[in-house]
């Protein structure tokens, strides 16, 4: 019952290398997790089958540990859904949208979707037709989360917000976060999820690549400066030094290096023998984790 | 199974489509009936049919002017040759009865029929002898006193020359009777009403040959015979013609114009088959004319209207003139074709909107993201789709009553009962190809395959419905082109019979369980398809 969701060997074959293949992931209760990947990476596939909306060749989903599949109804009790795709019902406007879609939840108590509404900005009553990308993507916001139920599974959800409705919404979600609802979400930018989410799924070629926890890159040991020398004789002699160089410019006189942040002391004395022109940090993110763990995978595959 | 929500969102999605279809059918049904009704379309085929009835009847007519002619004209003919043979038969009764008094008297007892008829044979015998006096054979003689004292020996009270007539008579009605039992469709009663008739025509012919021969002597040569003939039937038809318009309470001068009319026409008819029978006769005077050459002359005498015109001709008129035009334009035009176009547009288009539509613009993910299962959607789904064609369909059978009604109700070319069967009939087919989209709409997540599949087998159908007319019988046989039928077997509209619902054969009942096996089939396998396959949403 700790795993509020749980993926198992999760195959499901496109042909043409397309699908996606032995997935396995679970997401803990008042877990955020993230699920990251290029266009067609398989991402969608592997909610869809969460969700219970088609048949795996092989493995299975479990949420709440009722298999996704056969109790496809039962598990929407619990859970709230976002899609990829914004495509809504043949109806004239968002609150006949809304109206409808509450009647179809059973739900009376409307107060948490207004609450939606407002924080969003959204004006419901336009036609659904006529709504600019963005306004649809809110309208599907507000029909996802207004039930207020435990589990939260959001296809790329931000896609055609503008920044500032993204924080908002990304506000929405740290709430939900607070009280305690588990939380699927896909995305393709990394920082949405690194700001919200516990841990990170990368997802290739429709196979997961890595899980990564946010903390631990966030919170690492090691840290990246990145320093350019004034002239090409102190860049040589530096690089003599022993420091672990992750990067070399050399067309700049520029290197990255990477030390430990007990090093850093140690670092610093060294420089001032030398003609630095600036010294900057590298942040540690997500992005730059998964790129090296995806060259990494190259190389192994080379 | 249902959701309240989901009907609701249905109903709304696609009512502007339900009403845009809905009421442009019944204004067209209410034109079709009402206006059509009122131009009086059946006017041609009637009055098309009344000249089929009338040449029927004159044909009719002049069948029995010839028929009469010719037997009058054979009475005559055959009575002079036995006419005087009156006393020659009271010798034989004579004979007869001595030999009969003979018999007694050695036996004791009147002789059996055995005995009988060993009399009448030894009478035979010795009246052979008087062959050459009266022309005959002895052969045809002692045939002819067998069989005339076979007659007589039925009733011994007629003697002599009454004897020889009532002989004749009843050769004569045995002869007719005989002759019309022979034909096809004569009943007993029709063969001897006729020979009755003919009996009452000889005697007619005898009594005219007692009065004229009494006067001044055997005055008949076949030249007078033609004329008295002649003269005999068109004054018979006359009279009957004429008392029969006095019974049937029309007043004396319109009886006279009618009677002399059937008079111009039986006259007409006896003309031209006795000069056929004369220029018959002087092609090859030596030889007596044929049977063939009679009925040939016959044939050209009673021809009617109908007759004179090209066979072909012929039958299209009258199949024109017994073709229901309103059946054909209300029941295989309207309710077959014009009025299924727009409920199969719609039909079409909305089976595909209520699933592959939705599966395929994603926004089906909105009512399967909430605890609706599948089976309730599908359900729900179909129960839109048979609620929209119902309730058009009820208020086109309202439309098509009320328009029956203005036109004249029962009494109009089509009653109650057939307007009613029509629109069930369309709703059925309609309910079959409602099935058969939405079974489409449920299998393919694609809305191209969905409509292209499921709405171009649809509109296949109609379109073969509309070729195949073409070589139905509905179509007169002159424009009927035979090799169209074809399409009608490949049409699943072909299932609407609207002649057999016209024409009262109960096909059509066995064919409305077809169409809705079909529909609820078609229906089940798409509710069950939907349930198993893969979602993209």
């Amino acid at each position: 019952m700790n795993e509020t969701i749980k993926v198992e060997n999760l195959t499901k074959d496109y042909k043409n290398n397309r699908g996606i293949f032995d997935i396995n992931f679970s997401v803990k209760k008042g877990e955020v997790f993230g699920f990251v990947g290029t266009n067609g990476s398989g991402k969608t596939t592997t909610i869809r089958h969460i969700m219970g909306f088609c048949k795996p060749d092989k493995g299975n989903c479990y949420v709440k540990d009722l298999n996704s599949l056969e109790s496809a109804s039962e598990i929407k009790k619990y859970v709230e859904y976002i899609p990829g795709e914004i495509a809504f019902p043949d109806l004239p406007n968002g609150t006949e949208f809304l109206k409808n879609q509450a009647e179809l939840l059973g739900l009376k108590d409307m107060t948490y979707a207004n609450e939606l509404i407002k924080k969003l900005q959204l004006d419901p009553t336009a036609n659904l037709k006529r709504m600019s990308k963005g306004m649809k993507q809110k309208t599907a916001i507000v029909a996802g989360l207004m039930a207020d139920k435990e589990i939260l599974i959001l296809d790329e959800p931000t896609t055609g917000l503008d920044p500032l409705m993204r924080n908002v919404f990304l506000e929405i979600i740290e709430k939900e976060k607070k009280k305690g609802k588990t939380i699927l979400m896909s995305s393709q930018m990394f920082d949405e999820l690194e700001t919200t989410c516990d841990r990170v799924a990368l997802i290739f070629d429709g196979r997961i690549i890595d899980i990564a926890v946010v903390d631990e890159i966030k919170n690492s040991n090691y840290i990246n400066y990145k320093i350019e020398f004034n002239n090409q004789k102190d860049y040589k002699s530096f690089k003599k030094l022993k420091y672990k160089i992750v990067r070399d410019q050399e067309k700049y006189n520029q290197v990255t290096v990477k030390i430990e942040k007990s090093n850093i002391k140690k670092l610093f004395k060294t420089l001032t023998k030398y003609d630095v022109k600036f010294i900057s940090e590298v942040k540690n993110s997500l992005e730059k984790y998964f790129k090296e763990k995806l060259k990494k995978g190259e190389k192994n595959n080379v | 199974m249902f959701s309240k929500a989901l009907f609701k969102q249905s109903a709304k999605a696609n009512f502007t489509k339900w009403i845009f279809v809905t009421i442009p059918t019944c204004v067209m049904l209410a034109i079709v009936i009402i206006v059509l009704g009122n131009l009086g379309i059946n006017d041609i085929r009637d009055s098309l049919k009344n000249v089929f009835v009338q040449a029927d009847q004159e044909s009719y007519l002049k069948e029995n002017s010839v028929d009469s002619y010719e037997l009058y004209l054979t009475t005559l003919t055959n009575y002079n040759e036995i006419a005087g043979f009156g006393s020659f038969l009271n010798m034989v009764t004579n004979n007869y009865d001595g030999k009969v008094a003979d018999y007694e008297q050695d036996n004791g007892v009147a002789p059996n029929d055995e005995a009988k008829q060993e009399i009448i044979a030894q009478v035979a015998q010795e009246f052979g002898r008087y062959a050459s006096f009266i022309g005959k054979t002895p052969e045809e003689l002692k045939v002819l006193v067998t069989e005339i004292l076979n007659f007589y020996i039925k009733d011994t009270s007629i003697k002599g020359q009454n004897l020889l007539d009532a002989y004749f008579l009843d050769q004569v009605y045995v002869g007719a009777y005989n002759n019309e039992i022979a034909k096809e469709d004569v009943t007993e009663q029709e063969a001897l009403d006729k020979a009755e008739q003919a009996k009452v025509i000889a005697q007619d012919a005898i009594n005219k040959y007692k009065e004229d021969s009494s006067a001044s002597g055997y005055v008949y040569s076949r030249d007078n015979y033609l004329v008295i003939a002649r003269n005999y039937v068109n004054t018979f038809m006359y009279d009957t013609v004429y008392d029969m318009q006095i019974d049937q309470g029309e007043s004396q001068q319109s009886a006279k114009e009618y009677a002399v009319s059937v008079k111009v026409i039986s006259n007409s008819a006896i003309s031209t088959y006795q000069l056929w029978l004369n220029e018959y006769e002087n092609e090859d005077p030596d030889n007596a004319i044929t049977t063939e050459q009679i009925a040939q002359a016959r044939t050209y005498a009673c021809q009617s209207i109908s007759d004179q015109i090209p066979e072909k001709v012929a039958i299209a008129l009258e199949e024109l003139g017994n073709m229901d035009i309103y059946g054909l334009i209300i029941g295989s035009i309207f309710y077959r074709i014009a009025g299924l176009l727009l409920p199969m547009v719609f039909v079409i288009m909305t089976a595909n909107g209520l699933l592959a539509g939705q599966v395929d613009s994603g926004s089906m993910a909105y009512v399967l993201s909430t605890p609706t299962k599948r089976r309730t959607v599908t359900v729900t789904q179909m129960l839109y789709l048979l609620f929209a064609l119902f309730s058009m369909f009820a208020l086109l059978t309202c439309v098509s009553v009320i328009a029956v009604w203005i036109v004249g109700g029962n009494n109009f070319a089509i009653n109650y009962v057939e307007i009613l069967l029509f629109n069930l009939g369309a709703f059925l087919t309609m309910f079959a190809i409602a099935g058969y989209c939405f079974m489409c709409s449920a299998i393919f997540n694609r809305t191209k395959y969905s409509l292209s599949i499921g709405g171009g087998l649809t509109i296949f159908s109609l379109v073969c419905t509309i070729l195949g007319l073409f070589g139905s019988q509905v179509v007169p046989s002159a424009m009927r082109i035979s090799a169209m039928n074809f399409f009608n077997y490949i049409s699943l509209i072909t299932l609407f019979d609207t002649v057999s619902i016209l024409e009262g054969s109960l096909n059509y009942l066995w064919q409305f369980g077809v169409l809705f096996a079909v529909g609820v089939i078609t229906f089940i396998i798409g509710i069950f398809r939907f349930d198993k396959k893969d979602l993209p949403l």
